[in-house]
């Protein structure tokens, strides 16, 4: 059992989770103009990611430059992390690899509370990762937590790159935007995550 | 079996290779001058890859962008693939994902023979990856063989994204580099890479 195993249903039952479905929970955030050299890489490598269409080339060629912008933007106050090994519970499941996470610490060589953000990248749709995202979500929970930097909430992405539904967690409530902002609004997405790390979302 | 069961040892046995070791194969190669923008974006992203460490991480933020490099140089005449099931020939181990292909075709929906350069990453011993990168040079040869657009030579690269070795295969024969460059030497290895696509190394 590790977090891919988690699906959006089996995650609910297991951890208790009350889930709320709204559209539009973070479309009040402000958008965050991304910087010229993001717009032109990603005017180029938007389209090479969706010809190739892997889950890796989009990870390669979208997310990691979205994520890598939102660094910047805050300076590197905060760190981020691509393919790390995030075992917080064996026993519960919360075991295995995360696409990529961001942490408030600004410590970028090991992972250090508190964890804001969890990515989870796929290739078609950004509800297949749903289920893994809030898995890795609650592990983040317990890992700040238990690092005595409990925070309140906890924020997700599913992604395809091209494609981004955002998740919140409140204790054991669970929202669901059930919008999908597109790449092509780049600030929109740009603007929920520096919101989720800004704690204001 | 698969590509990355291979050693460098068994896969010159299961192919009966030649294997010729040289320093500085590729040393008299002409140096291609990255784009300003792209050393600067470069630059960062070469620590942040560093102090996360993972193969994933240093895949995304160097390996991706020099290749994308490579095809912005080159005009888009190529085109590279990211995590594409290469399943050539199951009998013999020739199966498995590649971490990334480049091929001369500019079509980038599937993958169209010939294939010219396999790159295979790695978290840190480049020698390692040598007897998979190798085995998918093979499977390179006989993909193009069999779509009746064999080339003379297939190339080969295993990278830690910091770290470059490079790998030229010949018929049988198999020309090892023992120079290792760095990727603050990017315009050598661009430059490499780009006589491997002119069919000049």
């Amino acid at each position: 059992m590790a977090y891919s195993n988690f699906t959006l249903e089996t995650v609910q039952q297991e951890f208790q989770l009350e889930t709320v479905r709204s559209i539009g929970i973070f479309s009040d955030m402000e958008p965050m103009d991304p910087s010229e050299i993001l717009t032109i890489v990603l005017e180029k490598k938007v389209p090479v990611a969706a010809a190739i269409g892997t889950e890796k080339a989009r990870s390669e060629l979208i997310v990691a430059n979205v994520l890598f912008e939102l660094l910047e933007q805050f300076d590197y106050r905060i760190s981020f992390f691509s393919g790390i090994d995030f075992n917080v519970d064996v026993e519960k499941g919360l075991t295995g690899v995360s696409d990529f996470l961001v942490s408030l610490s600004p410590e970028q060589f090991y992972l250090q509370a508190p964890i804001i953000i969890l990515v989870e990248a796929k290739k078609e749709d950004p509800k297949f990762g749903l289920g893994q995202c809030v898995a890795e979500m609650i592990a983040a929970q317990r890992f700040n937590a238990d690092k005595g930097n409990d925070i309140s909430r906890i924020y997700g992405a599913a992604t395809t790159g091209t494609e981004w539904q955002f998740l919140k967690l409140e204790e054991k409530c669970l929202h669901i935007d059930m919008a999908i902002y597109s790449i092509a609004q780049c600030d929109k997405i740009l603007g929920i995550l520096s919101s989720m790390v800004e704690q204001k979302a | 079996m698969a590509y990355n069961n291979f050693t460098l040892e068994t896969v010159r046995r299961e192919f009966q290779l030649e294997i010729v070791e040289s320093a500085g194969v590729f040393s008299e190669t002409e140096t291609v001058a990255p784009r300003e923008h792209f050393i600067a974006d470069l630059q960062e992203k070469v620590q942040l890859a560093i102090s996360i460490g993972t193969e994933k991480a240093r895949s995304e933020l160097i390996v991706t962008g020099v290749l994308f490099e490579l095809r912005e140089y080159l005009d888009r005449r190529i085109s590279f693939f990211s995590g594409t099931e290469f399943n050539v020939d199951s009998e013999k181990g020739l199966t498995g994902v590649c971490d990334f292909l480049v091929s001369l075709s500019p079509i980038l929906s599937f993958l169209e023979a010939p294939i010219i350069i396999i790159v295979e990453a790695k978290r840190e011993n480049l020698t390692l990856g040598f007897g998979q990168c190798v085995a998918e040079m093979i499977a390179a040869q006989h993909f193009n063989a069999e779509k009746g657009n064999a080339i003379p030579c297939i190339y080969g690269s295993t990278t830690s994204g910091t770290e470059w070795r490079f790998l030229k295969l010949e018929g049988q024969r198999l020309h090892i580099d023992r120079a290792v460059y760095q990727i603050t030497q990017c315009d050598k290895i661009l430059g490499i890479l780009s006589s491997m696509v002119e069919q000049k190394a």
